[in-house]
Protein backbone atom coordinates (compact mmCIF):
# COMPACT_ATOMS: atom_id res chain seq x y z
CA UNK A 1 0.00 0.00 0.00
CA UNK A 2 1.40 3.32 -1.05
CA UNK A 3 0.50 6.50 0.77
CA UNK A 4 2.05 9.64 -0.58
CA UNK A 5 1.42 13.02 0.95
CA UNK A 6 2.48 15.90 -1.23
CA UNK A 7 2.41 19.62 -1.03
CA UNK A 8 0.32 21.79 -3.30
CA UNK A 9 0.06 20.67 -6.91
CA UNK A 10 1.78 23.00 -9.37
CA UNK A 11 -0.90 23.95 -11.85
CA UNK A 12 1.20 25.99 -14.21
CA UNK A 13 4.72 27.32 -14.42
CA UNK A 14 5.53 30.58 -16.16
CA UNK A 15 9.17 30.62 -17.20
CA UNK A 16 11.34 33.69 -17.55
CA UNK A 17 9.02 36.18 -15.91
CA UNK A 18 10.91 39.48 -15.52
CA UNK A 19 12.37 40.00 -12.03
CA UNK A 20 10.81 36.84 -10.59
CA UNK A 21 12.24 34.21 -12.90
CA UNK A 22 10.05 31.12 -12.97
CA UNK A 23 6.64 31.60 -11.39
CA UNK A 24 4.67 28.58 -10.28
CA UNK A 25 0.93 28.85 -9.97
CA UNK A 26 0.15 26.29 -7.30
CA UNK A 27 -3.08 24.90 -5.92
CA UNK A 28 -2.51 27.12 -2.92
CA UNK A 29 -2.94 30.27 -4.98
CA UNK A 30 -5.90 28.93 -6.93
CA UNK A 31 -7.62 27.80 -3.73
CA UNK A 32 -6.82 31.15 -2.10
CA UNK A 33 -8.51 32.97 -4.93
CA UNK A 34 -11.49 30.66 -4.59
CA UNK A 35 -11.59 31.37 -0.85
CA UNK A 36 -11.34 35.09 -1.54
CA UNK A 37 -14.18 34.87 -4.02
CA UNK A 38 -16.30 32.99 -1.46
CA UNK A 39 -15.55 35.51 1.29
CA UNK A 40 -16.14 38.50 -0.96
CA UNK A 41 -19.42 37.00 -2.15
CA UNK A 42 -20.42 36.33 1.44
CA UNK A 43 -19.52 39.90 2.41
CA UNK A 44 -21.47 41.39 -0.48
CA UNK A 45 -24.45 39.19 0.35
CA UNK A 46 -24.36 39.97 4.05
CA UNK A 47 -23.61 43.64 3.47
CA UNK A 48 -26.49 44.29 1.09
CA UNK A 49 -30.01 45.40 1.86
CA UNK A 50 -29.13 46.65 5.32
CA UNK A 51 -31.77 48.58 7.21
CA UNK A 52 -31.71 50.62 10.39
CA UNK A 53 -34.91 49.21 11.80
CA UNK A 54 -37.00 46.12 11.16
CA UNK A 55 -33.96 44.09 10.15
CA UNK A 56 -33.93 40.73 8.40
CA UNK A 57 -32.54 37.52 9.84
CA UNK A 58 -29.56 37.78 7.50
CA UNK A 59 -28.73 41.24 8.79
CA UNK A 60 -29.09 40.07 12.38
CA UNK A 61 -26.51 37.36 11.70
CA UNK A 62 -24.21 39.84 9.96
CA UNK A 63 -24.45 42.28 12.86
CA UNK A 64 -23.86 39.48 15.34
CA UNK A 65 -20.70 38.48 13.46
CA UNK A 66 -19.55 42.08 13.29
CA UNK A 67 -20.15 42.59 17.00
CA UNK A 68 -18.34 39.34 17.80
CA UNK A 69 -15.24 40.48 15.88
CA UNK A 70 -15.35 43.99 17.37
CA UNK A 71 -15.79 42.63 20.88
CA UNK A 72 -12.97 40.15 20.30
CA UNK A 73 -10.54 42.86 19.18
CA UNK A 74 -11.64 45.30 21.89
CA UNK A 75 -11.54 42.61 24.54
CA UNK A 76 -7.96 41.72 23.65
CA UNK A 77 -6.58 45.12 22.69
CA UNK A 78 -8.86 47.79 24.11
CA UNK A 79 -10.58 50.44 22.04
CA UNK A 80 -7.37 52.14 20.79
CA UNK A 81 -6.76 49.54 18.09
CA UNK A 82 -10.07 49.61 16.27
CA UNK A 83 -8.24 50.12 12.96
CA UNK A 84 -6.95 46.54 13.22
CA UNK A 85 -10.49 45.13 13.15
CA UNK A 86 -10.39 44.59 9.36
CA UNK A 87 -7.05 42.78 9.59
CA UNK A 88 -8.10 40.47 12.41
CA UNK A 89 -11.50 39.87 10.82
CA UNK A 90 -9.89 39.07 7.46
CA UNK A 91 -7.30 36.71 8.92
CA UNK A 92 -9.94 34.93 10.97
CA UNK A 93 -12.51 34.45 8.25
CA UNK A 94 -9.88 33.56 5.61
CA UNK A 95 -8.34 31.04 7.98
CA UNK A 96 -11.66 29.43 8.84
CA UNK A 97 -12.84 29.19 5.25
CA UNK A 98 -9.41 27.98 4.08
CA UNK A 99 -9.33 25.29 6.76
CA UNK A 100 -12.87 24.11 6.12
CA UNK A 101 -12.65 24.13 2.33
CA UNK A 102 -10.67 20.91 2.55
CA UNK A 103 -13.95 19.25 3.56
CA UNK A 104 -15.11 19.82 -0.01
CA UNK A 105 -12.06 17.97 -1.29
CA UNK A 106 -10.36 21.21 -2.35
CA UNK A 107 -6.73 21.85 -1.42
CA UNK A 108 -6.69 23.92 1.72
CA UNK A 109 -4.56 27.08 1.23
CA UNK A 110 -3.59 26.88 4.90
CA UNK A 111 -1.95 23.51 4.24
CA UNK A 112 0.81 25.54 2.56
CA UNK A 113 3.24 27.17 4.97
CA UNK A 114 3.53 30.20 2.69
CA UNK A 115 -0.04 31.28 3.44
CA UNK A 116 0.45 31.40 7.19
CA UNK A 117 3.91 32.85 6.79
CA UNK A 118 2.44 35.67 4.71
CA UNK A 119 -0.04 36.50 7.47
CA UNK A 120 2.58 36.12 10.19
CA UNK A 121 4.99 38.44 8.36
CA UNK A 122 2.31 41.12 8.11
CA UNK A 123 1.68 40.75 11.82
CA UNK A 124 5.43 40.80 12.49
CA UNK A 125 5.79 44.08 10.60
CA UNK A 126 2.98 45.53 12.68
CA UNK A 127 4.54 44.27 15.90
CA UNK A 128 7.90 45.81 14.99
CA UNK A 129 6.23 49.06 13.92
CA UNK A 130 4.47 49.34 17.27
CA UNK A 131 7.63 48.48 19.20
CA UNK A 132 9.58 51.20 17.41
CA UNK A 133 6.69 53.63 17.79
CA UNK A 134 6.46 52.94 21.51
CA UNK A 135 10.12 53.28 22.44
CA UNK A 136 11.83 54.83 19.42
CA UNK A 137 14.34 53.12 17.16
CA UNK A 138 17.10 53.36 19.74
CA UNK A 139 14.89 51.96 22.42
CA UNK A 140 13.87 49.14 20.11
CA UNK A 141 17.50 48.25 19.42
CA UNK A 142 18.40 48.56 23.10
CA UNK A 143 15.60 46.14 23.87
CA UNK A 144 17.71 43.38 22.34
CA UNK A 145 20.39 43.96 25.00
CA UNK A 146 17.94 43.37 27.79
CA UNK A 147 18.72 42.25 30.49
CA UNK A 148 22.45 42.06 29.54
CA UNK A 149 24.21 42.35 26.18
CA UNK A 150 25.12 38.66 26.16
CA UNK A 151 21.45 37.89 25.65
CA UNK A 152 21.37 39.81 22.36
CA UNK A 153 21.59 36.77 20.02
CA UNK A 154 18.84 35.02 21.94
CA UNK A 155 16.65 38.11 21.86
CA UNK A 156 17.16 38.52 18.12
CA UNK A 157 16.28 34.87 17.61
CA UNK A 158 13.19 35.12 19.76
CA UNK A 159 12.13 38.17 17.79
CA UNK A 160 12.60 36.34 14.49
CA UNK A 161 10.86 33.23 15.71
CA UNK A 162 7.67 35.07 16.57
CA UNK A 163 6.31 34.99 13.01
CA UNK A 164 7.82 31.60 12.31
CA UNK A 165 6.21 30.05 15.38
CA UNK A 166 2.89 31.69 14.60
CA UNK A 167 2.97 30.40 11.03
CA UNK A 168 4.21 26.94 11.91
CA UNK A 169 1.68 26.47 14.70
CA UNK A 170 -1.23 27.04 12.34
CA UNK A 171 0.38 25.21 9.44
CA UNK A 172 1.36 22.24 11.57
CA UNK A 173 -2.14 21.74 12.89
CA UNK A 174 -3.72 21.88 9.47
CA UNK A 175 -0.98 19.70 8.00
CA UNK A 176 -1.38 17.13 10.76
CA UNK A 177 -5.12 17.09 10.05
CA UNK A 178 -4.41 16.52 6.37
CA UNK A 179 -1.85 13.80 7.14
CA UNK A 180 -4.15 12.01 9.56
CA UNK A 181 -7.08 12.25 7.16
CA UNK A 182 -4.93 10.77 4.40
CA UNK A 183 -3.73 8.00 6.68
CA UNK A 184 -7.26 7.20 7.84
CA UNK A 185 -8.47 7.19 4.27
CA UNK A 186 -5.65 4.88 3.20
CA UNK A 187 -6.21 2.60 6.19
CA UNK A 188 -9.93 2.41 5.50
CA UNK A 189 -9.29 1.63 1.85
CA UNK A 190 -6.96 -1.17 2.88
CA UNK A 191 -9.47 -2.49 5.42
CA UNK A 192 -12.17 -2.26 2.80
CA UNK A 193 -10.15 -4.24 0.30
CA UNK A 194 -9.37 -6.91 2.88
CA UNK A 195 -12.97 -7.18 4.12
CA UNK A 196 -14.75 -7.19 0.81
CA UNK A 197 -11.97 -9.18 -0.79
CA UNK A 198 -12.86 -11.97 1.64
CA UNK A 199 -16.64 -11.53 1.72
CA UNK A 200 -17.09 -10.73 -1.93
CA UNK A 201 -14.98 -13.60 -3.21
CA UNK A 202 -18.04 -15.80 -3.50
CA UNK A 203 -21.66 -14.82 -3.89
CA UNK A 204 -22.77 -17.57 -1.51
CA UNK A 205 -20.70 -16.20 1.38
CA UNK A 206 -22.01 -12.71 0.71
CA UNK A 207 -25.63 -13.85 0.71
CA UNK A 208 -25.09 -15.89 3.92
CA UNK A 209 -23.62 -12.85 5.64
CA UNK A 210 -26.58 -10.76 4.48
CA UNK A 211 -29.07 -13.28 5.88
CA UNK A 212 -27.08 -13.64 9.10
CA UNK A 213 -27.35 -9.93 9.55
CA UNK A 214 -30.97 -9.60 8.50
CA UNK A 215 -32.30 -12.18 10.98
CA UNK A 216 -31.19 -10.41 14.20
CA UNK A 217 -31.96 -7.06 12.58
CA UNK A 218 -35.60 -8.03 11.89
CA UNK A 219 -35.91 -9.69 15.32
CA UNK A 220 -34.48 -6.65 17.00
CA UNK A 221 -36.84 -4.38 15.09
CA UNK A 222 -39.90 -6.49 16.04
CA UNK A 223 -38.95 -6.71 19.71
CA UNK A 224 -37.59 -3.18 19.78
CA UNK A 225 -34.23 -4.35 21.08
CA UNK A 226 -31.51 -2.02 19.88
CA UNK A 227 -28.81 -4.49 20.98
CA UNK A 228 -29.99 -6.87 18.30
CA UNK A 229 -31.07 -4.35 15.70
CA UNK A 230 -27.90 -2.28 15.33
CA UNK A 231 -25.25 -5.07 14.98
CA UNK A 232 -27.64 -7.03 12.77
CA UNK A 233 -28.20 -4.07 10.50
CA UNK A 234 -24.44 -3.44 10.22
CA UNK A 235 -23.76 -7.05 9.28
CA UNK A 236 -26.65 -7.02 6.80
CA UNK A 237 -25.37 -3.85 5.15
CA UNK A 238 -21.88 -5.35 4.92
CA UNK A 239 -23.41 -8.45 3.32
CA UNK A 240 -25.33 -6.39 0.77
CA UNK A 241 -22.19 -4.41 -0.08
CA UNK A 242 -20.30 -7.69 -0.45
CA UNK A 243 -22.96 -8.88 -2.91
CA UNK A 244 -22.48 -5.64 -4.89
CA UNK A 245 -18.71 -6.13 -4.87
CA UNK A 246 -19.09 -9.70 -6.04
CA UNK A 247 -21.35 -8.55 -8.85
CA UNK A 248 -18.67 -6.11 -10.00
CA UNK A 249 -19.84 -2.82 -8.43
CA UNK A 250 -16.65 -2.41 -6.45
CA UNK A 251 -16.08 0.75 -4.41
CA UNK A 252 -14.11 1.50 -1.22
CA UNK A 253 -17.35 1.50 0.78
CA UNK A 254 -15.73 1.97 4.17
CA UNK A 255 -14.37 5.37 3.15
CA UNK A 256 -17.93 6.68 2.90
CA UNK A 257 -18.95 8.48 6.06
CA UNK A 258 -16.42 7.04 8.46
CA UNK A 259 -13.64 9.62 7.77
CA UNK A 260 -16.15 12.30 8.67
CA UNK A 261 -15.83 11.34 12.34
CA UNK A 262 -12.12 12.17 12.79
CA UNK A 263 -12.54 15.08 10.40
CA UNK A 264 -14.99 16.54 12.89
CA UNK A 265 -12.02 17.12 15.16
CA UNK A 266 -9.13 17.62 12.76
CA UNK A 267 -10.91 19.80 10.23
CA UNK A 268 -13.84 21.46 11.97
CA UNK A 269 -12.58 21.89 15.51
CA UNK A 270 -8.91 22.21 14.64
CA UNK A 271 -9.60 24.58 11.78
CA UNK A 272 -11.73 26.93 13.84
CA UNK A 273 -9.51 26.80 16.91
CA UNK A 274 -6.34 27.55 14.92
CA UNK A 275 -7.98 30.54 13.26
CA UNK A 276 -8.99 31.75 16.70
CA UNK A 277 -5.51 31.19 18.15
CA UNK A 278 -3.83 32.99 15.26
CA UNK A 279 -6.10 36.00 15.72
CA UNK A 280 -5.68 36.00 19.50
CA UNK A 281 -1.90 35.95 19.12
CA UNK A 282 -2.07 38.72 16.52
CA UNK A 283 -4.05 40.99 18.83
CA UNK A 284 -2.03 40.16 21.93
CA UNK A 285 1.36 40.59 20.27
CA UNK A 286 0.40 43.94 18.75
CA UNK A 287 -0.99 45.17 22.06
CA UNK A 288 2.11 43.97 23.90
CA UNK A 289 4.35 45.66 21.33
CA UNK A 290 2.46 48.93 21.74
CA UNK A 291 3.32 48.68 25.40
CA UNK A 292 -0.05 49.04 27.06
CA UNK B 1 2.18 13.62 -14.71
CA UNK B 2 1.18 16.14 -12.06
CA UNK B 3 3.90 18.13 -10.42
CA UNK B 4 3.74 18.62 -6.67
CA UNK B 5 5.56 20.89 -4.31
CA UNK B 6 7.17 19.18 -1.39
CA UNK B 7 5.12 19.23 1.79
CA UNK B 8 7.02 22.07 3.43
CA UNK B 9 8.53 24.40 0.93
CA UNK B 10 9.44 28.04 0.72
CA UNK B 11 8.07 29.61 -2.41
CA UNK B 12 8.69 33.37 -2.47
CA UNK B 13 6.17 33.97 -5.25
CA UNK B 14 3.39 32.30 -3.29
CA UNK B 15 4.46 34.21 -0.19
CA UNK B 16 4.29 37.59 -1.93
CA UNK B 17 1.06 36.66 -3.65
CA UNK B 18 -0.49 35.62 -0.33
CA UNK B 19 0.54 38.91 1.29
CA UNK B 20 -1.10 40.76 -1.59
CA UNK B 21 -4.12 38.50 -1.29
CA UNK B 22 -4.40 39.32 2.41
CA UNK B 23 -4.40 43.06 1.77
CA UNK B 24 -6.82 42.75 -1.12
CA UNK B 25 -9.10 40.57 0.96
CA UNK B 26 -8.84 43.01 3.85
CA UNK B 27 -9.89 45.85 1.57
CA UNK B 28 -12.82 43.84 0.17
CA UNK B 29 -14.02 42.76 3.61
CA UNK B 30 -13.74 46.33 4.89
CA UNK B 31 -15.57 47.90 1.97
CA UNK B 32 -18.28 45.31 1.47
CA UNK B 33 -18.93 44.20 5.02
CA UNK B 34 -17.36 46.03 7.94
CA UNK B 35 -17.94 49.60 6.75
CA UNK B 36 -21.52 48.89 5.77
CA UNK B 37 -22.40 47.22 9.05
CA UNK B 38 -20.60 49.97 10.95
CA UNK B 39 -22.56 52.63 9.08
CA UNK B 40 -25.82 50.87 9.87
CA UNK B 41 -24.96 50.44 13.53
CA UNK B 42 -23.89 54.09 13.77
CA UNK B 43 -27.10 55.18 12.10
CA UNK B 44 -29.09 53.09 14.54
CA UNK B 45 -27.19 54.50 17.51
CA UNK B 46 -27.75 58.03 16.25
CA UNK B 47 -31.44 57.31 15.80
CA UNK B 48 -31.61 55.91 19.32
CA UNK B 49 -29.70 58.90 20.71
CA UNK B 50 -31.99 61.26 18.86
CA UNK B 51 -35.03 59.51 20.23
CA UNK B 52 -33.67 59.72 23.75
CA UNK B 53 -32.85 63.41 23.30
CA UNK B 54 -36.29 64.04 21.86
CA UNK B 55 -37.90 62.18 24.70
CA UNK B 56 -35.90 64.19 27.23
CA UNK B 57 -36.88 67.45 25.54
CA UNK B 58 -40.51 66.38 25.46
CA UNK B 59 -40.34 65.43 29.12
CA UNK B 60 -38.86 68.78 30.05
CA UNK B 61 -41.53 70.53 28.05
CA UNK B 62 -44.18 68.47 29.77
CA UNK B 63 -42.66 69.29 33.16
CA UNK B 64 -42.81 73.00 32.33
CA UNK B 65 -46.40 72.65 31.22
CA UNK B 66 -47.21 70.70 34.34
CA UNK B 67 -45.60 73.33 36.58
CA UNK B 68 -47.53 76.08 34.81
CA UNK B 69 -50.70 74.10 35.11
CA UNK B 70 -50.15 73.48 38.80
CA UNK B 71 -49.38 77.17 39.32
CA UNK B 72 -52.56 78.07 37.48
CA UNK B 73 -54.50 75.57 39.50
CA UNK B 74 -53.20 77.05 42.76
CA UNK B 75 -53.98 80.56 41.60
CA UNK B 76 -57.42 79.69 40.45
CA UNK B 77 -58.09 77.85 43.67
CA UNK B 78 -57.08 80.92 45.65
CA UNK B 79 -59.17 83.04 43.36
CA UNK B 80 -62.15 80.80 43.80
CA UNK B 81 -61.77 80.90 47.54
CA UNK B 82 -61.62 84.65 47.44
CA UNK B 83 -64.67 84.83 45.24
CA UNK B 84 -66.47 82.45 47.54
CA UNK B 85 -65.46 84.48 50.54
CA UNK B 86 -66.61 87.68 48.86
CA UNK B 87 -69.84 86.07 47.91
CA UNK B 88 -70.38 84.82 51.42
CA UNK B 89 -69.55 88.23 52.81
CA UNK B 90 -71.82 89.96 50.35
CA UNK B 91 -74.55 87.47 51.01
CA UNK B 92 -74.34 87.85 54.75
CA UNK B 93 -74.22 91.62 54.44
CA UNK B 94 -77.14 91.54 52.14
CA UNK B 95 -79.02 89.20 54.47
CA UNK B 96 -78.42 91.49 57.40
CA UNK B 97 -79.49 94.42 55.31
CA UNK B 98 -82.66 92.64 54.29
CA UNK B 99 -83.40 91.63 57.86
CA UNK B 100 -82.81 95.11 59.19
CA UNK B 101 -84.88 96.57 56.36
CA UNK B 102 -87.62 94.14 57.14
CA UNK B 103 -87.41 94.96 60.79
CA UNK B 104 -87.58 98.67 60.02
CA UNK B 105 -90.50 98.17 57.72
CA UNK B 106 -92.21 96.01 60.28
CA UNK B 107 -91.69 98.65 62.94
CA UNK B 108 -92.96 101.35 60.63
CA UNK B 109 -95.96 99.31 59.69
CA UNK B 110 -96.66 98.57 63.28
CA UNK B 111 -96.41 102.22 64.20
CA UNK B 112 -98.62 103.17 61.33
CA UNK B 113 -101.13 100.53 62.27
CA UNK B 114 -101.10 101.64 65.88
CA UNK B 115 -101.60 105.25 64.80
CA UNK B 116 -104.45 104.26 62.60
CA UNK B 117 -105.96 102.20 65.38
CA UNK B 118 -105.64 105.08 67.75
CA UNK B 119 -107.23 107.45 65.30
CA UNK B 120 -109.99 104.99 64.58
CA UNK B 121 -110.56 104.57 68.28
CA UNK B 122 -110.72 108.32 68.74
CA UNK B 123 -113.15 108.69 65.91
CA UNK B 124 -115.25 105.83 67.19
CA UNK B 125 -115.26 107.44 70.59
CA UNK B 126 -116.26 110.77 69.11
CA UNK B 127 -119.02 109.15 67.13
CA UNK B 128 -120.20 107.25 70.15
CA UNK B 129 -120.02 110.46 72.18
CA UNK B 130 -122.23 112.32 69.71
CA UNK B 131 -124.71 109.55 69.41
CA UNK B 132 -124.87 108.92 73.09
CA UNK B 133 -125.35 112.66 73.71
CA UNK B 134 -128.20 112.76 71.28
CA UNK B 135 -129.78 109.69 72.81
CA UNK B 136 -129.21 111.03 76.24
CA UNK B 137 -130.75 114.38 75.24
CA UNK B 138 -133.76 112.62 73.87
CA UNK B 139 -134.17 110.52 76.98
CA UNK B 140 -133.54 113.42 79.22
CA UNK B 141 -136.04 115.52 77.31
CA UNK B 142 -138.66 112.93 77.82
CA UNK B 143 -137.78 112.52 81.47
CA UNK B 144 -137.55 116.17 82.28
CA UNK B 145 -140.30 117.12 79.99
CA UNK B 146 -138.66 120.16 78.78
CA UNK B 147 -136.03 121.32 76.63
CA UNK B 148 -132.81 121.42 78.31
CA UNK B 149 -130.85 124.50 78.11
CA UNK B 150 -127.69 124.52 76.31
CA UNK B 151 -125.78 124.72 79.57
CA UNK B 152 -127.55 121.75 81.07
CA UNK B 153 -127.06 119.96 77.97
CA UNK B 154 -123.32 120.43 77.98
CA UNK B 155 -123.04 119.54 81.66
CA UNK B 156 -124.91 116.30 81.26
CA UNK B 157 -122.90 115.28 78.29
CA UNK B 158 -119.71 115.92 80.08
CA UNK B 159 -120.76 113.85 83.06
CA UNK B 160 -121.80 111.03 80.86
CA UNK B 161 -118.59 111.07 78.96
CA UNK B 162 -116.65 111.10 82.15
CA UNK B 163 -118.48 108.06 83.36
CA UNK B 164 -118.08 106.41 79.98
CA UNK B 165 -114.50 107.37 79.81
CA UNK B 166 -113.90 105.78 83.15
CA UNK B 167 -115.30 102.57 81.82
CA UNK B 168 -113.42 102.64 78.55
Amino acid sequence: MDVSINGARILHTFENVPLLGSVQITQTLAASWLVMAIITGLCIWLGSGLKVTNISRKQAVAEMGYNAIVNFVRGNMGTKFDHYIPLVCTIFITSVISNLISLLGIWSPTADLMTELAWALVVFVLITYHKIKASGFGGYMRGFLDPIFVMAPINVMSECFTPISMACRHFGNILSGTVISTLIYAALTAANNALFGALGSSLVVAVIVTVLGLVPAVLGYRQKKKRLLIPGAIVAVLGVLAVFTNLGASYPWLTVGIPAIPSLYFDWFGGCIQAFIFCTLTTLFIKQAAGD
Amino acid sequence: MDLYQSLVTVNPVTLIAQICNLFLQMFLVKVFFLDKIKAILDARREAADKEITDAKAAKEEAMVIKATYEQNMLESKAKAEKILQNAQQTASQRGEQIISDAQKTAVAMKQKAEAEIAQEKKRALNDAKNEISEIAMAIAGKVVGRELTAADHAKMVDNFIDELGGEV
